[in-house]
């Protein structure tokens, strides 16, 4: 993040700013309501997307790998943490990323908050309720008293599993992580195509993509408008709910509209069902190393798996 | 309900995948045909539109917010397979953009999101739409009820395939290697949140958008509404069900009825005497007055659904269903013909009193 090229966003614009309650008081974080959280969203949606933008524009090892070859790997890789039954073999996966990340000169504070901040919160909250004797019977190893009779506590096989599930979770996270923050979307949408995902599929991801960004300025300019509406606060749940599906709807009218002029748009251009696409670049040998080095580590950790289980 | 990788096995996840690849091929071939050139500009700013509304925070009385997945809206906006291709790519721009919801669990979350969801919400809604007009305000309404049974069909298979990995993935000692919840628990757990807080967001959430375009801009929703009449003015009367239709789902009704056999054990409550658990209740001997007034009536017909003989259950057991039903038949039919007599003599009362005041 420290590497300021003339065409990165200034770190300021991403940066989140802090929930402060309207009477300035420092400190004090005010509940967000609906539409500060829904503004809230939008712009972190921005935020998140000029950021990889920032991140797939630097000079690092994965930055320079083919996404082909980099959506490959990275399937290979999940595949062989979801087959995978040993944490060791899952912690391995995990480093390697870590080592990627920085490689590709990535923050790894920020690799490792992303990762670790989400995944107490969901996963975390999720399985612990698994790790006691209720849900995974087995041997009992932190027991807390009996209920009618019946010992119960956190039972080994509850905590095994656990730990397997945040573990898996959170190596598949950082993988994904990895590419999509590391590749740019245009170059992410071509690796699709050469993976045989209809070019149907394609070519509206890629609108939709391009057009989320526009109706995404709409939601904000709703939003951040009835809050400069709104006096005092606002608590009346059934007129807010009124609001926020006048709001979709009226989403829906200005999507529909910009789809008829984006069709005539297309037209005028010379469109008429069929979309070529360009020749995608030839692989390197950088390339093929790689791809080699992704299938080598899959074979390697589901083969040292069978052997640790 | 979007499911992260590492909840589901890989093995479920192809399936899921392998399941998802004709619904996509299919909504493909039918979108292509239903608006030639224009469905790609449409369903692109339908995907980007599907992505938004996943994103509105909806306002859940106790102060906190929920949001909903808006699947059925898509589908009664744009139709049913464009609701598929739509909530599929933004679900996709979702998990390779976002990370949110996994990449290889992309089948069972579309499965669940982009296919079921729609379909089912859909079906319903077509159902309880039938013979209304564009603007009656029951399709609004309608459209709310189908967005919560869908959101709640999408949740149970997700619960179904979260609950499947305990049973069918774990180890020689019972470690679950995936999901550690058996289908006794991811049901509930399931069911509990989506038919309370979400199903209802959903259904506000669809019914409101519905409701605000009937008011404001019909145009759009007559996308996927062509030959629908705008209001009631120029309605025929609306047709009423024929008495064939009642016939034949009360006959279904009765011919299902012996399902119930299948089930063990007898209902509660309605165990005899001689039957009855008394040591449970730490009784010696049946009470006196349940002694005395089970069996105060000693004439029924057919005594326990038989013949008084047991000599032909089967039989007995269908005589007696056949003679009960003709039994209530007679009964409502009385019922409905001393309804109509006192409605008769009181229209022709009114008309004798309006005729002298006339």
């Amino acid at each position: 993040m420290t590497d300021a090229s003339p065409t990165a966003t200034p770190d300021w614009l991403i940066r989140p700013e802090l929930g402060l309650c309207p009477c300035g008081c420092i400190g004090k974080r005010a509940k967000a309501d609906f539409v500060e959280k829904t503004i809230g969203s939008a712009s972190n949606l921005m935020r998140q997307s000029m950021f990889s933008d920032d991140v797939s524009a630097r000079d690092g090892l994965l930055q320079r790998v083919d996404a082909r070859v980099k959506l490959v790997g990275l399937l290979a890789l999940l595949v062989s943490s979801a087959l995978a039954h040993s944490p060791v073999v899952l912690i391995g996966l995990y480093s390697l990323s870590l080592g990627l990340a920085s490689a590709s000169r990535l923050s790894l504070r920020f690799f490792v908050a992303r990762v670790w901040l989400f995944i107490p919160i969901f996963t975390g909250i999720v399985v612990l309720p698994a790790t006691f004797s209720f849900i995974t019977h087995g041997h009992i190893v932190v027991p807390l008293g009996s209920w009618f009779g019946t010992r119960v506590g956190l039972t080994q096989q509850g905590l095994t599993a656990a730990g397997l599930i945040v573990l898996r979770v959170a190596t598949s996270i950082s993988l994904v992580v990895l590419v999509t923050i590391t590749t740019s979307w245009p170059r992410l949408l071509a690796a699709l195509r050469a993976l045989l995902v209809p070019r149907m599929f394609i070519l509206v991801i890629g609108m939709a993509y391009r057009y989320l960004f526009h109706l995404l300025g709409s939601v904000s300019d709703m939003f951040t408008a009835r809050k400069a509406r709104t006096v005092g606060s606002d608590a009346n749940t059934k007129r807010d709910r009124a609001f926020v599906a006048a709001s979709a709807g009226a989403l829906f009218g200005r999507a529909h509209a910009l789809s008829e002029e984006v069709h005539m748009a297309m037209v005028s251009r010379g469109y008429r069902g069929n979309v070529g696409t360009l020749a995608s670049a030839r692989l390197r040998a950088t390339d093929f190393a790689f791809g080699a080095g992704a299938l080598l580590v899959t074979l390697t950790a589901i083969g040292v798996d069978h052997v640790v289980r | 309900m979007h499911i992260p990788d590492g909840y589901l096995s890989p093995e479920t996840c192809g399936v899921m995948g392998a399941a998802m690849v004709p619904a996509w091929m299919t909504a493909g071939r039918h979108v292509r045909k239903v608006v030639t050139s224009r469905y790609v500009p449409l369903l692109a700013l339908g995907a980007a539109y599907s992505f938004l509304v996943m994103m509105f925070n909806v306002p859940v009385p106790d102060g906190t917010t929920a949001h909903a997945v808006g699947a059925v809206l898509i589908a009664i906006l744009l139709g049913p397979w464009a609701a598929v291709v739509a909530v599929s790519c933004a679900l996709g721009i979702q998990a390779l953009f976002f990370g949110d919801g996994g990449v290889l669990a992309f089948g069972a979350n579309c499965f669940n999101m982009a296919f079921v969801m729609p379909m089912v919400g859909y079906a319903v809604y077509k159902i309880g739409t039938r013979n209304l007009s564009l603007t009656a305000p029951r399709r609004a309404v309608v459209a709310g009820v189908a967005g919560y049974v869908g959101l709640n069909a999408a949740a149970l298979c997700a619960a179904t395939e979260i609950g499947l990995q305990p049973s069918l993935f774990h180890t020689a000692n019972g470690t679950p290697l995936y999901s550690p919840f058996h289908l006794s628990q991811s049901i509930p757990a399931m069911a509990l949140a989506h038919l309370t807080v979400a199903g209802t967001v959903e259904l506000v959430l669809t019914a409101g958008v519905i409701a605000y375009l009937q008011r404001a801009n019909l145009p759009v929703l007559r996308i996927n509404h062509p030959g629908v009449r705008e209001d009631d003015s120029t309605a025929m009367a609306p047709r009423r069900l024929g008495w064939r239709w009642g016939a034949a789902s009360l006959g279904l009704a009765a011919l299902l009825t012996p399902v119930g056999l299948l089930a063990s054990g007898s209902a509660f409550g309605e165990d005899s005497p001689e039957h009855l658990n008394l040591h449970k209740y730490h009784l010696q001997t049946v009470p006196n007055g349940l002694a005395h007034y089970a069996g105060f009536w000693h004439h029924a017909l057919f005594n326990g659904y038989d013949f008084s003989n047991d000599r032909h259950p089967a039989l007995g057991y269908i005589a007696s269903a056949f003679v009960g039903m003709a039994a209530i038949t007679v009964v409502v039919f009385a019922v409905l013909a001393l309804v109509g007599v006192v409605r008769r003599r009181h229209s022709s009362s009114d008309s004798a009193v309006d005729s002298v005041r006339a």
